[in-house]
């Protein structure tokens, strides 16, 4: 059977691939249709009928969304009787809509409004009873159903891509609603997904509502600083008050083609706003010049980096980011066997895959895109998603297929389990072989508590499946095996048709691994700290010595998950002293730090190219059109594989440093809408070991430092690990993050 | 007069005639002669006279500004009003900020918040009346006819502030109890009988 299908639309000879529908063919060829309820990232809603076509010798009418074409069909996409279909639908819509554009929040981008005024819809000759519908707050985000149109594209994101399942659709004709799923009120992760898709003023975002209109916002067009993922979005700003400055008052996405999780859409607040402190920068200068040490996080540009290492070069000292010189090491040993710089997989990758596993990362929290990529996997490809943690997570438990728990500290175990798996009839090395021959899987499953017939469960589900993804994470990075971890994995994709993502731990970890040379972090005197401690500290957070724009107040890139190096831009000024300027006083010499991107490093797989050529948009077919993707470097095959050691027993009262959904760092700590939730979360059996109480206040003494928190006792969880947020004091990078700690009551 | 007298280009024959100009002297003796003649001939006290003939007969037919102001027209475009609504006494501003969006002087800032009772509340309302051109957009692009210009055209006090303020412009709420607010009928006003021709949405039940 041929996978191209050849058909006509109005005249025009068109192709379709097999699985495409008319409408899609219809775009693909510019070709108008005019549609409401549709949207590209889902399965079709089907709810407006608007996009009806006709069809030569087919009565009635097709709806162009959800119908594959057939060989030879002739479509009509225009017809005086398809015109008034689609005028009467469009009065249908408008029926009892309440007349508030002019305080509507959607006023001015609006698709009622667009499509009424595209219909020509000058009068109304149908009428309804109205009813008394009230507007429901659901925290971050607000309902109001008399606006409500029933597209139902919310409830289809909600539940294809990002996998909260959250609401759903009250049916009852004209009194139909949409409700949250089984509760009383929302209770999910606060994406804000179905804000972003709905084309009405009827789910709106509970901050901005009423504070501004879409025609006075400026947008910026930048990336996400708070996680990996380095999602596109555009920060829309505005003057605050009436003599105030400008302001952040909401940010948007391109929801068509991709999506945005709750902290980039709400998060936005974490600008700082500072003027130019003279004896400040004098004194930064001081400390520079004394510095043995610079101190940073990978909350932070290229370019900045850049200068860092320059700043590294010029003055000889060192350079201390633990998260980054780790996940550096990781990808060195993954180098070493792969013969490749960069993992091979990205998120679009995920997205078409139709087996998904996931070792050492709470995934759901960690990044949650790339989550929102395995569930669209799951929905729409009928993905397998083995997920392999310690603890389960609730977020996955409707998109993972099979959970699969192993102990606390056994990750090289697990990835040894898989590899001897997967490799068991591919055509691998002598060196491999020997590895895999030498294993003890007795002693590996019964420590590692990963069983025999849950691989084979897992081998079983791959039956029929083609595209695979294993997704590795921040779990391992500082793990004692980190570097044999890191070997397997590329032992796996080498030889199985797997490729690997590695998500990296901050926005741009893959960025500063990629760009500088870090040093290992030891106690020295006169560390200058960059977001980070140390005796004079640059910051952008409260507490600086010298104030330090946020990411969403200078132009720059970033290194995302995908190896896609992405633009940032201005939202909001910032007045006071940029690194550079501190740079340019020891002749490192560029007027502005943007000049630096063309000169990122080629041999890590930078292009040369300027940041204004750089490209942060989707086309309207939906091609990727942002930043560019890191060329692929070969590297030397060198490594030998080192026999499993002994899987660590981690018993007792263990924390693992976990952030709640939609915080990540300082920086979203900052932000006024996100939820702060400081609380450690432990089972009852975690409580029991503990010997505290639900509500109880604690101390967490583990390795390097004591932490005060309150304990809550959370029903979903198991076992004997809590979860320790850490947005609100920072990760400790160099930890592992299962810690064993001890617990002692405040009294 | 008829406007036949207006349209004769022809001046010969209507009474026209050449004044008699002497020529100007050209030498220093004929410039003084004529001063001298000028000085003494009691010219100035002609214009005087008319002066003093009219101050004593008081019959005066300037307007006395400021006692006394000329009416103006209904449509002049002078400092913005806000309007009350006739039906709840209420504000008229919904807070919809197409008056801020369309000027051209940029001149107008608010800003809004959601209130207690979920409804767009005009938080902070401005115009920048130093910029302000008066060309009567703002009003004409109000959905609500809630701005508008008013009669008020004197701009000068001690404080630049006094014609800024929201509370400056609004209808006083007096005012609007005792019915007297008067309706704009300038630019951007309904026109007459706008009720007639209004479609209304059919309702069935």
């Amino acid at each position: 059977m041929s996978k191209i299908i050849n058909f006509k639309i109005d005249g025009k000879d068109v192709q379709a691939k097999k699985g495409e529908t008319i409408l899609q063919v219809a775009r693909k060829n510019d070709l108008y249709i005019p549609t409401m309820c549709y949207i590209s990232k889902t399965t079709p809603c089907a709810s407006c009928r608007i996009c009806s076509v006709e069809v030569e010798g087919v009565d009635g009418f097709i709806l162009s969304c959800n119908t594959p074409p057939t060989e030879g069909i002739e479509v009509k996409i225009n017809s005086d009787k398809l015109e008034v279909e689609r005028t009467n639908i469009m009065k249908l819509y408008d029926v009892n809509h309440p007349l508030e554009c002019g305080v509507c929040d959607k006023s001015g981008e609006c698709d009622l409004q667009n499509m009424t005024l595209e219909f020509n819809v000058g009068n109304q000759n149908f009428s309804a009873k109205d009813q008394l519908r009230k507007v429901e707050d659901w925290g971050l985000i607000n309902y109001d159903p008399a606006l409500c149109i029933m597209c139902e594209k919310c409830v289809h994101v909600c539940n294809e891509v990002i996998g909260d399942d959250a609401i759903d659709v009250k049916f009852g004709g004209y009194s139909s609603v949409i409700i949250p799923k089984n509760s009383q009120t929302l209770d999910c992760t606060y994406c804000g997904e179905c804000i972003a898709v709905c084309p009405v003023g009827a789910l709106v975002s509970s901050d901005f509502k009423y504070t501004a209109n879409a025609w006075e916002l400026s947008r910026v067009p930048s990336t996400c600083a708070h996680c990996s993922a380095g999602c596109s979005l555009e920060y829309e700003t505005r003057h605050f008050g009436i003599n105030g400055e400008d302001n952040i008052y909401r940010v948007k996405n391109n929801f068509e083609y991709n999506s945005l999780c709750g902290a980039g859409r709400f998060g936005f607040d974490f600008e700082n706003r500072a003027k130019k402190d003279a004896t400040a920068f004098e004194g930064a200068l001081e400390a520079l010049k004394n510095a043995n040490a610079i101190r940073f996080t990978s909350i932070i540009t290229n370019e900045e980096v850049l200068i860092l290492q320059k700043l590294k070069e010029k003055l000889g000292i060192k350079l201390y980011n633990e998260d980054a010189r780790l996940y550096a090491d990781f990808m060195k040993a993954y180098s070493s066997v792969s013969g490749k710089l960069h993992h091979s997989a990205s998120m679009d990758a995920i997205k078409q895959a139709d087996a998904v596993v996931i070792i050492g990362t709470r995934i759901a929290t960690d990044n949650p895109m790339v989550r929102y990529a395995i569930r669209t996997a799951s929905q729409h490809n009928g993905a397998k998603v083995i997920y392999a943690h310690p603890l389960e997570d609730a977020l996955m438990k409707n998109t993972a297929t099979q959970f699969i728990k192993y102990e606390v500290g056994t990750e090289e175990g697990v990835i040894a389990l898989l590899a001897n798996e997967l490799l068991k009839n591919a055509d691998i090395d002598e060196d491999a072989k020997a590895f895999l021959e030498e294993l003890d899987l007795g002693y590996l499953e019964a420590e590692s508590n990963v069983g025999d017939d849950e691989i084979k469960q897992m081998s079983k589900s791959f039956s029929r499946t083609q595209n695979h993804v294993l997704v590795l994470g921040s779990d391992l990075f500082a793990h004692a095996r980190a570097k044999n971890i890191a070997k397997l994995a590329a032992l796996i994709e080498k030889y199985t048709n797997f490729s690997l993502l590695i998500v990296p731990n901050e926005v741009n970890t893959a960025g500063v691994s990629l760009i500088c040379e870090l040093d290992v972090d030891e106690e020295t005197e006169n560390v200058v700290g960059y977001n980070a401690d140390g005796d004079f500290v640059l910051s952008s957070l409260e507490e600086a010595d010298l104030a330090m724009p946020a990411l969403n107040q200078v132009e720059g890139t970033i290194v995302n998950v995908d190896n896609k190096v992405l633009p940032l831009n201005v939202a909001l000024a910032f007045d006071g002293y940029l690194l550079n300027d501190l740079a340019k006083a020891f002749d490192i010499d560029k007027e502005y730090t943007v000049e630096y991107t063309s000169e990122l490093p080629s041999d890590k797989g930078f292009k040369n190219i300027a940041f204004d050529s750089l490209e942060n948009f989707y086309s309207p077919h939906g091609d990727d059109i942002r930043g560019y993707l890191l060329d692929e470097v070969s590297c030397v095959v060198e490594a030998v594989i080192e026999p499993v050691a002994d899987l660590p027993e981690f018993n007792g009262t263990v924390v693992y440093n976990c952030n709640p959904v939609l915080q990540f760092n300082k920086f979203t700590n900052k932000t006024k809408q996100l939820e702060k939730d400081t609380v450690l979360r432990g089972s009852a059996q975690f409580a029991a070991a503990a010997k505290i109480n639900d509500g109880d206040e604690i101390e967490i003494i583990s390795q390097n430092r004591t932490i005060k928190r309150k304990f809550k006792l959370d029903d979903e969880l198991k076992g004997t690990v809590a979860l320790n947020p850490v947005f609100d004091i920072g990760q400790e990078s160099s930890l592992y993050r299962f810690q064993k700690s001890k617990i002692v009551r405040v009294i | 007069m008829k406007m036949e007298a207006f349209n004769d280009r022809n001046v010969a024959d209507n009474g026209y005639f050449l004044v008699d100009i002497e020529d100007y002297p050209t030498d220093g003796w004929g410039k003084f002669k004529r001063v001298v003649r000028r000085s003494f001939k009691g010219e100035l006290f002609v214009g005087l006279w008319v002066v003093l003939r009219e101050m004593i007969k008081f019959d005066i037919h300037t307007v006395q500004y400021p006692e006394e102001k000329m009416p103006i027209g209904p449509r002049y475009r002078a400092v913005h009003e806000m309007k009350r609504l006739w039906e709840s006494d209420a504000e008229r501003c919904i807070g919809c900020g197409l008056c801020e969006k369309i000027c051209i002087s940029d001149c107008i800032r608010m800003d809004t918040k959601i209130d207690e009772n979920s409804r767009k509340e005009v938080t902070e309302y401005t115009i920048n009346l130093g910029r302000c051109i008066f060309c009567g957009y703002c009003a004409e692009v109000c959905p609500e006819l809630a701005i508008t210009h008013g009669g008020e055209y004197e701009q000068a006090s001690e404080q630049r502030e006094h014609f800024v303020d929201y509370e400056y412009m609004l209808t006083p709420i007096d005012t609007m109890k005792a019915k007297a607010q008067k309706e704009f009928e300038g630019f951007g006003a309904i026109t007459p009988h706008e009720d007639e021709r209004v479609k209304k949405t059919p309702l069935a039940y």
